[in-house]
């Protein structure tokens, strides 16, 4: 064992590493990418790890794996599962051999983007247990727990940590380097009452296993110690019950109450790790000892809703606070705040007014809308689109651009304001084809990212062709899996995929897929580009614009430069209009002129492209 | 080595991607990780490469720290951005540090003059208002080529209670066995902080 800072994610690794795991499958997706962004750069032996296609892809390795008695570990964040969802609770029927772990990631406050799901309901849907830890280190101890719970039940299990967990990083004892996987033999079951859907009977058999299995999770959890029971010395005061994070804040809530005059002695606390199933006899043990309850749980009140039940099936009449009843809201995270209000309005105690409320500054903060970095290739599309719109005499306004998500959806941003909307993995040609069907006369554009392309366009382009749904669509192939911070992708090119990888040429791919008109742009070449935009969007039929340059993080990473770019004081007349059109972030206004940081330009030439005093100098190199 | 009676001390961190503000969050959490002072660091980059808002909180010395500082609790603020400052007032603790680096980081809008941008004195006075003690520390406060972030670290390290709880030879040793090449760059800066009083 050895003692170092690692993060939550990192932990989440480490304790499948200890347990045995196998085979790791996950797509990125903040705040849960590092655990196999982890792996795959400690490549430990005799373990597989693979960025998948998607999550669904992921999820449904990870249960070939165990089908085969192995442990596997699938990672993704909320919305990823939401994709994979529809194999899980099949493969929730089927139940597993070896231990499956799925790890999905929530983000209550929205650090990350996307919703506030809550993934929790999952667990109760799917009748699957969900273990979640409150830090590091308990991440650590509960990864591997579930291994054990998974393996004892034969159920696949929930690990669900939070953004502010995941991306914790805390000190702790850690096995860095765990003996490889134990060598199991791989089961060939050929079973199929157990493996197939085929028919009621077999259906409604699995779905008595499975509560079952359920039943059994909770057992065993309560034999594995997994939650905490503290009940006060006398009985009659208040229970709080602390799910996932909210827990850790707790013992700093006691030091702040007992300054209010609330003895933490006279507190019971159920610590709860598993989320789902309730231990019930813990809480049954809470409510014969407590006269009321606090539930701390982010986001939805779905252990409160739980509680409420119990109380009614054992006729526990003490008030039940949280979001139903009390003050807390469904929206965001909890913090000492939380505890120390919650408490209050359980107790009846008023607070001071401004207790743990700062004061509210940064409404005077300036704006500071994200947009693409110095020498993005999305920039020279978003340029060339927005160009190509007014070429062909449309206003913006009437020109529907479907956007995707990844690093493409800041194209809905200044200066460009192309985009019009963001829904999901895939969905931009979706609902491009949706505006095209209502019967909008005026040409629709769908952008998207490769690895957004991969995960969920390729049904919905295949949907357009067959359909000759007559729209434009703009694959930005940057090469990578940019916005979440890098990842392999099917297309990436061929020095970067592992040995023994292949790639997946989209020049290559998108025509098989029978688009018959398909077209191939640089995006750091803008008159090109737009060119061919224009020539596009007049066409019939499904069209497919492939506009190609690495994203410029990484190609700077491996210290590539473009061109050499420089401003010609002289004949820079100040009209900013390099920076009002291309808003790349290596360029100033400075004293005579516009000022270009050299430390920042990759020299895509964009600037240079669109100075209309042709006042920046763009020199090729080599 | 910490005697166990080491006092809670969050530090709440902010500023624009490209600062090296989450650097300093982790220099600091290897100073306590060798001084065994427990550490939280939570780190929130969003589109740090994008010169997006950055923040980080590091909490210190308890065993169980959840990863949010509360409002107004922070022991310290360091904000590397004059206008990012002021999404960190709510933070700070009545008599609690606050420094700024005041470096304008401005987005578009501001340089076409098209949208308005905080003044230092606006700053000072939420923090004044909040409770907080505040210093201002500016780009002519140190040598050209010399990192920003390991001055307003040693800065912090002085004038403020944190160079109680952190030994500051040994924060500079993780600054050098991070950056080998640039030791005598970021000594330099480091002593310079160091030496800083206003
Ligand atoms: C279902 C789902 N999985 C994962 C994510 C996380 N995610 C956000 S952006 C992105 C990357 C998109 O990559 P790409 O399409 O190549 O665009 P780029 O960022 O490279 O421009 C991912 C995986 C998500 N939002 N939804
Ligand atoms: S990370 Fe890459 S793709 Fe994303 S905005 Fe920056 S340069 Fe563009
Ligand atoms: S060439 Fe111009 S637009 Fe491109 S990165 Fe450099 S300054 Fe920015």
């Amino acid at each position: 064992m050895q003692r170092k800072i690692v993060s939550g994610n990192e932990a989440l690794a480490l304790g499948a590493l200890r347990a045995g795991v196998k085979v790791v499958a996950g797509y990125p997706g903040t705040p849960s990418s590092e655990a196999v962004a982890f792996l795959l750069a400690k490549k430990p032996e005799g373990v597989h790890v693979e960025w998948s296609a998607n999550e669904k892809v992921a999820l449904e390795i990870a249960a070939g794996a165990a089908w085969a008695g192995q442990r596997s570990l699938t990672t993704m964040k909320m919305s990823g599962l939401n994709v994979a969802y529809d194999s899980l609770i099949s493969i929730a029927y089927s139940g597993v051999n070896g231990g499956m772990v799925v790890y999905v990631a929530d983000d209550p406050g929205v650090s990350a983007g996307m919703a506030e799901q809550d993934s929790r309901g999952f667990a109760l849907m799917a009748d699957l247990p969900m273990l979640e830890p409150a830090t590091p280190a308990e991440t650590y101890r509960l990864s591997q727990a579930a291994f054990e719970l998974s393996q004892r039940t034969g159920s696949p299990v929930f690990l669900r940590l939070v953004t502010a967990v995941a991306h914790s990083h805390a000190a702790l004892e850690v096995e860095e380097d765990p003996p490889p996987p134990p060598e199991l033999p791989i089961l060939l079951e050929r079973d199929i009452q157990r493996y197939t859907k085929a028919g009621a009977a077999i259906c409604m058999a699995q779905h008595r296993d499975l509560i079952a299995r359920l039943e059994k999770a909770e057992e065993v959890i309560g034999e594995m110690g997994l939650n905490q029971l503290t009940l006060a010395q006398e009985a009659g005061g208040l229970g709080i019950i602390a799910c996932g994070a909210t827990a850790v804040y707790l013992e700093e809530g006691f030091e702040r109450l007992a300054k209010l005059g609330v003895s933490p002695e006279s507190l019971s606390v159920l610590r709860l790790s598993s989320v789902h199933p309730l231990p019930r006899q813990e809480v049954a043990r809470l409510f014969a000892h407590c006269s009321a309850l606090l539930v701390l749980e982010e986001l939805e009140p779905l252990v409160e809703r739980e509680l409420i039940v119990e109380a009614r099936r054992l006729g526990y009449a003490g008030r039940i606070v949280g979001k139903l009843d009390g003050p807390f809201s469904r929206i965001g995270e909890y913090g000492l705040r939380e505890v120390v209000e919650g408490v209050a309005a359980a107790v009846g105690l008023s607070l001071p007014k401004d207790l743990l409320r700062g004061l509210a500054a940064e409404g005077q903060a300036a704006a500071r809308p994200i947009t693409v970095c110095a020498g993005c290739p999305h920039r020279g599309t978003y340029l060339a689109l927005n160009r190509a719109i007014r070429l062909l005499k449309f206003k913006k306004d009437e020109v529907m651009v479907t956007g995707d998500i990844g690093c493409t959806i800041l194209g809905m941003n200044p200066p460009f304001h192309t985009v019009w909307n963001e829904v999901s993995m895939g969905a931009s040609l979706g609902i491009a084809q949706g505006y095209l069907a209502a019967g909008l006369k005026t040409p629709v554009i769908a952008t998207i990212g490769d690895s957004t392309f991969f995960h969920a366009g390729l049904p919905a382009l295949i949907n357009a062709v067959q359909h000759q749904a007559p729209l434009t669509l703009i694959i930005l192939d940057n090469g990578w899996t940019a916005m979440t911070g890098m990842q392999v992708n099917p297309g990436t090119a061929e020095a970067f995929q592992r040995e023994g990888w292949q790639r997946l040429d989209l020049a290559a791919l998108v025509p098989a897929m029978g688009v018959q008109q398909f077209f191939q742009v640089d995006p750091y070449d803008l008159k090109t580009t737009t060119e061919t935009m224009v020539q596009a969007i007049a066409l019939p039929g499904v069209k497919v614009i492939l506009a190609r340059r690495e994203c410029s993080i990484q190609s700077k990473r491996r210290g590539l430069r473009f061109r050499r770019v420089r401003v010609l004081e002289e004949k820079c007349t100040l009209c900013k209009l390099c920076i009002t059109t291309t808003g790349c972030p290596a360029l100033s206004i400075g004293e005579k002129a516009v000022v270009i940081d050299p430390a920042v330009c990759v020299g895509c030439s964009l600037c240079a492209q669109v100075c209309p005093a042709k006042a920046i100098e763009k020199e090729e190199i080599g | 080595m910490n005697d166990g009676t080491a006092q809670p001390f969050d530090i709440y961190l902010v500023g624009v991607g490209g600062q090296g503000v989450l650097t300093i969050g982790e220099i600091l959490s290897q100073a306590a990780l060798a001084q065994e002072i427990p550490a939280n660091f939570y780190p929130t980059k969003g589109m740090a490469q994008r010169g997006g808002f950055v923040k980080a909180q590091l909490r210190l010395g308890r065993e169980a720290a959840g990863a949010n500082i509360p409002e107004r609790s922070a022991d310290l603020v360091i904000a590397m951005e004059r206008s990012e400052g002021l999404k960190a007032v709510r933070f700070i603790k009545l008599g609690g540090d606050f420094i700024v680096w005041d470096h304008v980081w401005a987005p578009t809008a501001v340089m076409m003059e098209q949208a308005p941008y905080p003044t230092l004195e606006h700053l000072s006075e939420q923090v004044h208002s909040a409770g907080g003690r505040f210093h201002d520390l500016h780009p002519h406060d140190l040598p050209k080529g010399l990192s920003e972030n390991i001055f307003v670290l040693g800065v912090a390290l002085n004038n403020t209670a944190l160079g109680r709880l952190l030994q500051p030879d040994l924060v500079r040793a993780k600054v050098e066995e991070r950056w080998p090449e640039a030791a005598a760059k970021n000594a330099e800066a480091f002593r310079l902080g160091l030496g800083f009083y206003r």
